[in-house]
C-alpha cells in the first residue's frame, strides 16, 4: 500500500495536477484571509468552511486521474496482476489524494499563524471546523475515486465526481424542492393542506438528514458530534467499497 | 458431441460472472441497508451524548441553573417553543446561530418539559390563532420570533432579545453590533416568568426624551415583572394595575398632569423607581414638577454634576468613578464600590418630612464636590464647589403597611440601555439594581434566575499589528506570489514532461 502511496503522490508533481490544485486553493484560501483580514477580522473557521464550499471544484481534479488515467493507458492490468491487494490499491490512492489536501492545508496554517501573530483568536469552532475539513475531504475524495473508477476518461471521472459532490452540497436544498413538490402533488390530489405540509416536511427532513454539511455545521459553534463524524466516515466507506467492487469485477471480467 | 463440447465451459464462465454480479450487487446493497442502520441507530442512541460542547462559556449548552430550574418543575409541566419559520436547515452565520443549538439543549435537558418546534405561518396559519387567539401581540407581523407558551400564557421572543448589542453603534449607525449571548438568559427567564404564578407589573414612563429601556426591560422579565410602557400623554393616567412605576433617564421634566396624576399614585402607596443623569443634554432641566413630587418624600435632584476627587474613587475621570454602597444597601450587591458616571446630586432635603423614612442609598468618597455647567459642557463659576460626601442615589419611604416607596438615583449606569450592553447583565451594577426593584416589590419571591451573559467569540486583530501595510504584504504573498510561482512550476513540469 504504501508504494501505491508513493508512486500516487509523487505523480502529482510529476504532472501539473498537484501544482494547479495547489495553486487554486492557494489563491482561494489566500483570498478569504486577505478580505477578512483588510476588515481587521478574522476568523479561521469561517475561512475554512468557505474553502469546504470549493471541494466540488478542487476535489475532482485531485482524483479524477487517479484510476482513470491507469485505465487509459493499459496499466491498470498491473493491479490485478501483481501480488498487492486490490484494497491496498483504493486505500493508497485515498491517502495519496488526502496527503495532497493536506499539503494544501498549510496554507491555511500560514494564515492561522499569522492571525496568532496579529493577536487574534483562534477559538475552538475553528479546530472543529478543521476536523470536519479533513473528514469531508476523505468523504469525498472516495467519491472522487469512485468517479474515476468507473470510466477510463479523465473528464468524464471529474464532470461525475462533480456532480455528485454537488449533489451532497445543495442535499438542503434539494430536500426544499422535493418537500415543495410533494406538498403540491398531495394538496393537488386532495389531501388537506396541513397533512400534504407535513408530509412535505417529512419529505423534506428525510432527505436533508443526508446532508453532511447540515450535520456537521455545529462543529464551528465548538460543539463536536461523533455521530456527525460517524455518518461521513460511512460515506467514505460506502464509496471505497464501491470502487473496490468496480475493480474487483473488472479482474473478475479479465479472468 | 462437438458441439455439446464447445458450449459447456462457456455455460461456466457466464454461472460464475452472474453469481459475482450477484455477490457484487448483493454486498453493496448490504453495506448501504449497514451503513443506514448503524447511523440512524448511532444518532438515536448516541447522537446526543456523543455531542460535547467545547465552545467557550459552553454557548450551546444550557447551565446549571437553567437545569436545576427545569428539574424543579412538575413532571407534568409542558412549555412549548414555537419558532415561527421553517427550521434553517444551515443556522451558520444566522441570528439563530446560537439559539437553535441551544433550545435543542432545552429539550434534551428538560425530560419531557419543554419541547420546541417550527412552524410556518404561511404553511400553516392556524398556528397564529392556536397561540394568540386574542391576537394581542399580533403575531402575523412576527415572522422570525419565537413563542412561549406556558397554559395558555404566551411570550414573543425576537432573535435579537437574545443578543447583547453595543448600543453606540446602534444608535449611530443602526447596525447591531453583537458582543454576548443572552439566549439563555432571555429564554430560562421567560419560562421562570411564565411558570411562576407571581404577579407584578411595571409601567415605563416614556416621552420624557429618554434613550430607551429595552435592557431595563430583560432586566425586568427576568425578574417575573411584567412590564409595559406608559406614554406621556394630555390625560396621563396611572393604570390601576400598576405595581411600579419607573421613569427611566429623562431628559425633560414631567407635565402638570403627570405630576397630579403620580401625586396620587404615591398618596395610595405607590412604587417608583427615578433615575436620571447629568448629560449635554439635560444640563439646563432642573426638574421643576418632579422635583415638586419627589420633595414630597423629602429627595431633590439637584441640577448640579458630582466630580470626585479622590484618585481612590476615580475611574476614567472626575465625573466615571466608584461610589460606594451605604451601609443599609451594602448587601444588595456582591460588591460595595459600583460604578457610576455624570451623576447628579441626590439630595436628601432637610425639612423632614413627617413620617418619612429617607436614606442616602449610594455615596460618594469625602472629598467630591459639585459642578454646574453651561449647555457647551464649560464649568460655570459657583459658589457650591466645596468638598463633600454626596448622594449619587437614596431612598424614601413611609411608615406602615404597604407604604409608598422611591429609589432616586443620580447616575443612568444602573439602568440605561447604553451601560448594561457595555458590562452585562450580570454586571454588579444590575444585581444592585435588581435588589433595589426586589425592595419595591415588597413581597419576598422574584429572585428571578441569576444566568450569566456568555461573550461571544472576537475576532478582531490587534490594530497596531494588522496594519494596511501588511495588509498588502498578505495580498501579495498569499494572493499572487505563491499561486504564481505553484502555476509555473506546473508549466515548468508540463514542459520537461509532456514528450515522456
Amino acid at each position: 500500500m504504501y508504494a501505491i502511496f508513493k508512486r500516487e503522490f509523487l505523480s502529482y508533481f510529476r504532472s501539473p495536477v498537484g501544482y494547479v490544485a495547489i495553486a487554486i486553493f492557494s489563491f482561494l484560501s489566500g483570498f478569504i484571509f486577505y478580505t477578512q483580514f483588510s476588515e481587521g477580522l478574522v476568523n479561521i473557521g469561517n475561512e475554512v468552511i468557505t474553502l469546504r464550499s470549493f471541494f466540488v471544484v478542487i476535489v475532482p481534479i485531485i482524483t479524477m486521474g487517479l484510476l482513470a488515467e491507469d485505465k487509459k493507458r493499459g496499466t491498470d492490468i498491473l493491479y490485478y496482476t501483481t501480488p498487492v491487494s486490490l484494497f491496498s490499491v483504493v486505500t493508497g490512492k485515498v491517502l495519496a489524494a488526502f496527503a495532497l489536501f493536506a499539503i494544501m492545508f498549510i496554507n491555511v496554517i500560514i494564515h492561522i499563524i499569522v492571525t496568532i501573530c496579529c493577536g487574534g483568536m483562534v477559538g475552538v469552532g475553528a479546530i472543529g471546523t478543521i476536523i470536519v475539513f479533513f473528514f469531508m475531504a476523505l468523504t469525498f475524495i472516495s467519491i472522487g475515486l469512485f468517479a474515476s473508477a468507473i470510466t477510463d476518461n479523465q473528464i468524464v471521472s471529474a464532470i461525475v465526481s462533480f456532480i455528485f459532490i454537488l449533489i451532497f452540497q445543495i442535499l438542503t436544498v434539494i430536500a426544499g424542492y422535493v418537500a415543495t413538490a410533494v406538498d403540491s402533488l398531495l394538496t393537488t390530489i386532495g389531501f388537506s393542506t396541513e397533512s400534504a405540509s407535513a408530509a412535505g416536511s417529512a419529505v423534506k427532513n428525510a432527505i436533508s438528514w443526508f446532508d453532511p454539511f447540515a450535520k456537521t455545521q455545529d462543529f464551528r459553534l465548538g460543539v463536536f458530534s461523533v455521530s456527525s463524524l460517524v455518518y461521513l466516515v460511512s460515506l467514505f466507506v460506502l464509496f471505497l467499497y464501491l470502487t473496490y467492487r468496480v475493480l474487483d469485477k473488472k479482474r473478475w471480467s479479465q479472468a | 458431441m462437438n458441439k455439446n463440447m464447445t458450449n459447456k465451459p462457456e455455460k461456466k464462465t457466464d454461472d460464475r460472472a452472474g453469481k459475482m454480479k450477484l455477490y457484487s450487487i448483493g454486498s453493496v446493497v448490504l453495506l448501504i441497508a449497514i451503513i443506514l442502520l448503524v447511523n440512524i441507530l448511532f444518532d438515536r442512541i448516541f447522537g446526543k451524548s456523543l455531542s460535547f460542547d467545547f465552545s467557550d462559556t459552553a454557548q450551546n449548552s444550557v447551565s446549571q441553573a437553567t437545569v436545576d430550574y427545569l428539574d424543579s418543575l412538575p413532571a407534568d409541566t409542558h412549555i412549548r417553543i414555537v419558532g415561527l419559520f421553517s427550521r434553517p436547515g444551515n443556522v451558520s452565520g444566522t441570528s439563530y446561530q446560537y439559539i437553535i443549538p441551544l433550545l435543542d439543549d432545552y429539550v434534551r435537558e428538560s425530560d419531557g418539559k419543554v419541547t420546541v418546534e417550527y412552524v410556518n405561518p404561511t404553511e400553516n396559519p392556524s398556528i397564529i390563532y392556536q397561540l394568540d387567539p386574542n391576537n394581542s401581540y399580533d403575531l402575523s407581523s412576527k415572522a422570525d420570533s419565537f413563542v412561549v407558551e406556558y397554559n395558555g400564557k404566551i411570550r414573543v421572543i425576537s432573535p435579537i432579545d437574545c443578543y447583547m448589542y453595543d448600543e453606540q453603534v446602534y444608535k449611530y449607525y443602526g447596525q447591531y453590533y453583537i458582543t454576548g449571548n443572552n439566549t439563555e438568559f432571555t429564554f430560562t427567564n421567560t419560562m421562570f416568568n411564565l411558570t411562576s404564578d407571581y404577579s407584578f407589573k411595571a409601567y415605563i414612563v416614556t416621552g420624557l426624551k429618554e434613550e430607551g429601556n429595552s435592557y431595563l426591560t430583560k432586566i425586568l422579565d427576568s425578574m417575573a415583572v411584567e412590564t409595559a410602557e406608559l406614554p406621556v400623554s394630555a390625560n396621563f393616567v396611572i393604570p390601576e394595575d400598576c405595581d411600579l412605576l419607573i421613569i427611566n433617564g429623562p431628559n425633560s421634566d414631567i407635565s402638570e398632569n403627570m405630576y397630579v396624576a403620580m401625586t396620587d399614585y404615591l398618596t395610595g402607596g405607590g412604587k417608583m423607581f427615578v433615575a436620571v443623569d447629568y448629560n449635554l443634554a439635560n444640563v439646563s432641566e432642573k426638574y421643576t414638577r418632579l422635583n415638586l413630587l419627589l420633595n414630597q418624600m423629602n429627595i431633590n435632584i439637584d441640577p448640579v454634576l458630582i466630580s470626585e476627587n479622590d484618585p481612590a474613587y476615580q475611574l476614567g475621570s472626575s465625573v466615571d468613578s466608584t461610589v460606594m454602597a451605604a451601609d443599609e444597601f451594602a448587601d444588595y450587591s456582591n460588591i460595595k464600590y459600583l460604578h457610576s458616571s455624570y451623576a447628579r446630586n441626590i439630595r436628601i432635603i432637610e425639612n423632614y418630612e413627617a413620617g418619612l423614612y429617607t436614606n442616602p442609598v449610594l455615596l460618594t468618597s469625602q472629598k467630591a464636590s459639585l459642578v454646574e455647567l453651561d449647555e457647551q459642557g464649560n464649568s460655570v463659576d459657583s459658589d457650591i464647589n466645596t468638598e463633600n460626601q454626596y448622594n449619587v442615589a437614596a431612598c424614601s419611604s413611609g411608615y406602615g403597611n404597604d407604604p409608598a416607596k422611591v429609589y432616586v438615583f443620580g447616575t443612568l449606569n444602573f439602568s440605561s440601555d447604553e451601560y448594561i450592553s457595555s458590562y452585562g447583565l450580570s454586571d454588579s451594577n444590575v444585581d444592585f439594581l435588581k435588589s433595589c426593584i426586589r425592595d419595591l416589590s415588597s413581597t419576598k419571591p422574584m429572585t428571578g434566575l441569576n444566568i450569566a451573559t456568555k461573550q461571544i467569540n472576537n475576532f478582531s486583530l490587534d490594530a497596531q499589528k494588522s496594519t494596511t501595510a501588511l495588509s498588502t504584504v498578505i495580498l501579495i504573498v498569499f494572493m499572487i506570489a505563491i499561486p504564481v510561482l505553484l502555476v509555473a512550476a506546473a508549466v515548468i513540469v508540463y514542459i520537461k514532461r509532456k514528450n515522456l
